[in-house]
């Protein structure tokens, strides 16, 4: 008998990422030929291409914070507000304590990390349900917010403005005059996690304690110092997608990632990691989030209405849970569970 | 009209198995019949293919004379077919009226109507003459109650067929008694009744006549009363039982003491106290409950020690985690697989090497080949039948299974010196059975010691050498497989 692995074209076939390239030419095409209807308009252009990648880097990072989480099997609804706070704060500390730009930033990331710890602390100590703890952490962070964002004459500010060159070039600054910095981060993040996630002891034991935790504790693996890994990485990941929304608006907002609430999960569940763990990657979650901002930017470029547009990619994420619904019950069927 | 249920050349195949192959027999209306069978023998497949869990790959079921096809439980439901499982499939939180009328309930002008449900239930329960009350909570209910609860729900709903499986495993003597009665009245009543268990004495008493099958093909019908225990046996097995311990290679040469457990307490377990040699295999009995997995995950480091003191090799050991006791060579194979054991979406190379991640280390990253060669090693000394070492556990039998759990605690990188193994034959079959005999006396032989937990009598009986029988968490006696009968065990097991 020949014990090996399923290698080779198969293989790629029927992985995930496979079918999200494919979908994402689906679009690609589409809106290369429903774009001129609306006056002449281009899709497929160089513009286009970096503004989607500019759209992908504030959510990316909460994408790759998310993705980590869900192959464990936990999840994080306090990812925008994080992120949000992390901007305020960074306006709060150049504009009203006068910090130096650096020290702001540090000052935001260690705030979320912070978060992602107790966050952690209230799953694996208190045994929370993720789902439980990081929603009511999501509007204890609202509300820390608005003590952040309260001036000393008692006046809320919704909106804090601030002027820092520094700060300003690391969301907008571009390589060559073409690629965007943050991109180039982004993407280097994206490798260095799918790597992680793939290729190292740690990535394993994600997907061992995502796929079944009680057999992953019985066989030696220490789920609850990488929970706390996890929460942690995830928050932190949210501070960095703060700081670059505010770099680039040059504000800290109330309502900073809002639109980006639920889009680091959702791209995670359509790049195949799925609800309950266990299964995905980095790769997968990277071309879902393309196809989220692809999407969008197409449905724009083509003069869709919002709402139209919000209908179609709901539409589009029931469509792609579904797929995977009818396959893994496929499987299932074919094992007799 | 007559009234029956018949199978006619039901196959039904899963990845590496045939679970049932042309399976044919008919049960009457108003008799009992019992479907005997061991582990694998494909009872539970067949049930699930009546309550439409399950489609046939080939044959038919009829049902009075008819052509029946399930997509869904529902529709088996609809068509009059009720499987009462093991698991109970009521609604917790739900009171016993309003289970019992699940799916029906009465309305009156567009509301539940309270008085016709309480009085319906009422008079449904005098009739089989069970005091239940109707307006209580089923979570409340004791075992055999809810069972009594699902077996009306079944009447209720004009069920033909009612099937049983395994129906007095969790009930005491007297519920057994109430339970036959039920049985009884139902079948006065000319339903058709399909009964399945392990316990011979339960089908001779309730039982009119006997299927038996065998590696999922039908093996023979006999009628209840003109047939013995030991007919019965033969048929079920295919040859005389004790073959298999005979042929047994087993360790002879035991070692040093290797584990000495001292008054150990837990949550669960209290005064627990035995010693372990090298190459020595013990084997735990005890009714299910009576403590035996929880002594070992005390032991594991899995529940918390609350006093006592365990020796390792002559020193004082104590384990916070798993974690600490995989460190010092303990592995735990736990009961439930499914739910402990393995991840089952995983590949069998995850699935062996899991605990032995840190040493597949090459620098920062795993060593892809490294983790190939320790699952292929632990593949081929097990011989466990898979093409690809990254196909999904899920997908393989229950003995391979049970085999990727061994390949895990003895790859060639682990160092087990104590191997425990919780019910390591429960769900596989005889063929298999016999096979992780062999490998446990294995074990003994390179010195490792084996914790044998079964709640088979006459295989602890006849694999350990030494057998330490358990009663609410505590130790009641010490036999070794000479001395041991299934009696005397069974007495300590009941402390008698």
């Amino acid at each position: 008998m020949n014990v090996t692995r399923v290698t080779g074209i198969n293989k790629i076939i029927r992985s995930k990422a496979f079918t999200l390239f494919a979908l994402l030419i689906v679009l690609f095409v589409l809106f290369a030929i429903i774009a001129p209807f609306n006056n002449g308009a281009r899709f497929i252009t160089q513009r286009t291409i970096i503004g989607i990648l500019q759209d992908i880097a504030v959510p990316a990072f909460l994408t790759i914070g998310a993705g980590c989480l869900m192959v464990s099997g936990a999840i994080d609804l306090s990812q925008a507000r994080i992120g949000a706070l992390s901007g305020m704060v960074v306006a709060v500390a150049i504009k009203n304590w006068q910090l130096p730009w650096f020290a702001a930033i540090a000052a935001a990331l260690l705030i979320s990390a912070l978060i992602g710890l107790i966050n952690a602390a209230l799953v694996n100590e208190l045994n929370f349900q993720p789902f439980i703890a990081t929603m009511s952490m999501s509007s204890v962070v609202y509300a820390v917010m608005y003590l952040v964002a309260t001036d000393k004459s008692g006046q809320l500010q919704g909106v804090i403005n601030y002027k820092s060159p520094t700060v300003a070039l690391i969301g907008n600054y571009e390589i060559g005059g073409v690629v965007p910095v943050s991109v180039v981060f982004l993407v280097v993040m994206f490798i260095i996690y799918g790597v992680v996630l793939s290729k190292t002891k740690f990535g394993k034991t994600l997907y061992l304690m995502g796929g079944n935790a009680t057999a992953a504790r019985l066989s030696g693996i220490n789920s609850k110092k990488t929970s706390y890994f996890l929460f942690i990485n995830c928050a932190a990941l949210s501070g960095i997608s703060g700081v670059l929304y505010s770099s680039r608006t040059q504000q800290g907002s109330l309502l900073a990632l809002a639109n980006d609430q639920f889009t680091g999960l959702t791209a995670a569940i359509l790049g195949g990691i799925s609800f309950g763990g266990g299964s995905g990657g980095m790769g997968g979650a990277f071309l879902g989030l393309v196809v989220i901002k692809t999407f969008n930017k197409g449905m724009t470029i083509v003069g869709a209405n919002s709402y139209l547009t919000s209908v179609l990619s709901g539409s589009l994420l029931l469509a792609a849970l579904s797929l995977d619904y009818v396959s893994q019950r496929r499987q299932r069927k074919r094992v007799g569970i | 009209m007559e009234r029956y249920l018949e199978f006619a050349g039901v196959g039904k195949a899963f990845p590496g198995v045939q679970a049932l192959d042309d399976i044919s027999f008919r049960a009457q209306s108003g008799r009992v019949l019992a479907l005997l069978g061991e582990n694998g023998a494909g009872k539970s497949t067949l049930l699930k293919i009546m309550s439409g869990d399950l489609r046939a790959d080939t044959g038919s079921v009829i049902l009075n004379g008819e052509t029946v096809s399930f997509t869904s439980p529902f529709d088996a439901i609809k068509a009059g077919i009720s499987v009462i499982y093991q698991e109970r499939q009521l609604i917790p939180a739900m009171n016993v009226m309003e289970n019992i009328f699940l799916g029906d309930l009465p309305v009156k002008s567009g509301l539940i109507d309270a008085k016709k449900l309480k009085s319906d239930t009422k008079a449904l329960l005098e009739k089989f003459g069970l005091s239940i009350d109707p307006e209580i909570p089923v979570m409340f209910l004791s075992t055999a109650h809810q069972q009594m609860v699902e077996i009306i729900k079944a009447y209720r709903r004009n069920s033909q067929v009612v099937a049983f499986d395994e129906p007095t495993a969790p009930l005491t003597d007297t519920e057994i008694e109430i339970l036959f009665k039920l049985i009884g009245q139902l079948r006065d009543e000319g339903k058709i009744i399909i009964y399945v268990s392990h316990r011979m004495a339960e089908i001779f008493q309730v039982t009119d006549e006997i299927v038996i099958l065998k590696d999922g093909k039908f093996v023979k019908t006999l009628n209840t009363s003109e047939t013995d225990e030991q007919e019965l046996v033969r048929s079920m097995v295919g040859r005389d039982i004790g073959d298999t311990y005979s042929h047994l290679s087993r360790n002879d040469s035991m070692g040093d003491v290797l584990l000495e457990v001292k008054n150990l307490a837990s949550p669960y377990v209290r005064d627990v106290s035995f010693t372990l040699r090298r190459g020595e295999i013990i084997g735990f009995a005890g009714l299910v409950g009576s403590g035996r997995t929880e002594v070992m995950r005390a032991l594991f480091g899995a529940d918390p020690v609350l006093s006592g003191e365990i020796k390792l090799d002559g020193r004082s050991v104590s384990f916070k985690t798993p974690k600490d006791a995989i460190d010092s060579g303990i592995a735990l194979c736990p009961e439930d697989r499914k739910e402990q054991g393995l991840v089952l979406w995983r590949s069998i190379e995850d699935n062996i090497c899991m605990p032995v991640l840190s040493k597949l280390r090459k620098g920062l990253f795993l060593d892809t080949k490294a983790c190939e060669r320790v699952a292929l090693s632990s593949i081929k000394r097990y011989d466990i039948k898979t093409p690809t070492v990254d196909k999904i556990v899920m997908e393989l039998s229950g003995g391979n299974q049970q085999k990727v759990i061994l390949g895990r605690w003895t790859s060639e990188l682990m160092d087990t010196k104590i191997l425990i193994l919780d019910e390591p034959t429960k769900g596989i079959d005889v063929g298999t059975k016999a096979e992780i005999y062999q490998t446990v006396c294995d074990f003994a032989k390179l010195g490792i010691g084996v914790i044998f937990i079964s709640s088979e009598l006459t295989e602890v009986i006849n694999v350990a050498d030494r057998i330490i029988v358990m009663h609410e968490g505590h130790i009641t006696g010490s036999v070794t497989r000479e001395e041991a009968t299934e009696e005397s065990i069974l007495a300590l097991a009941m402390a008698q």
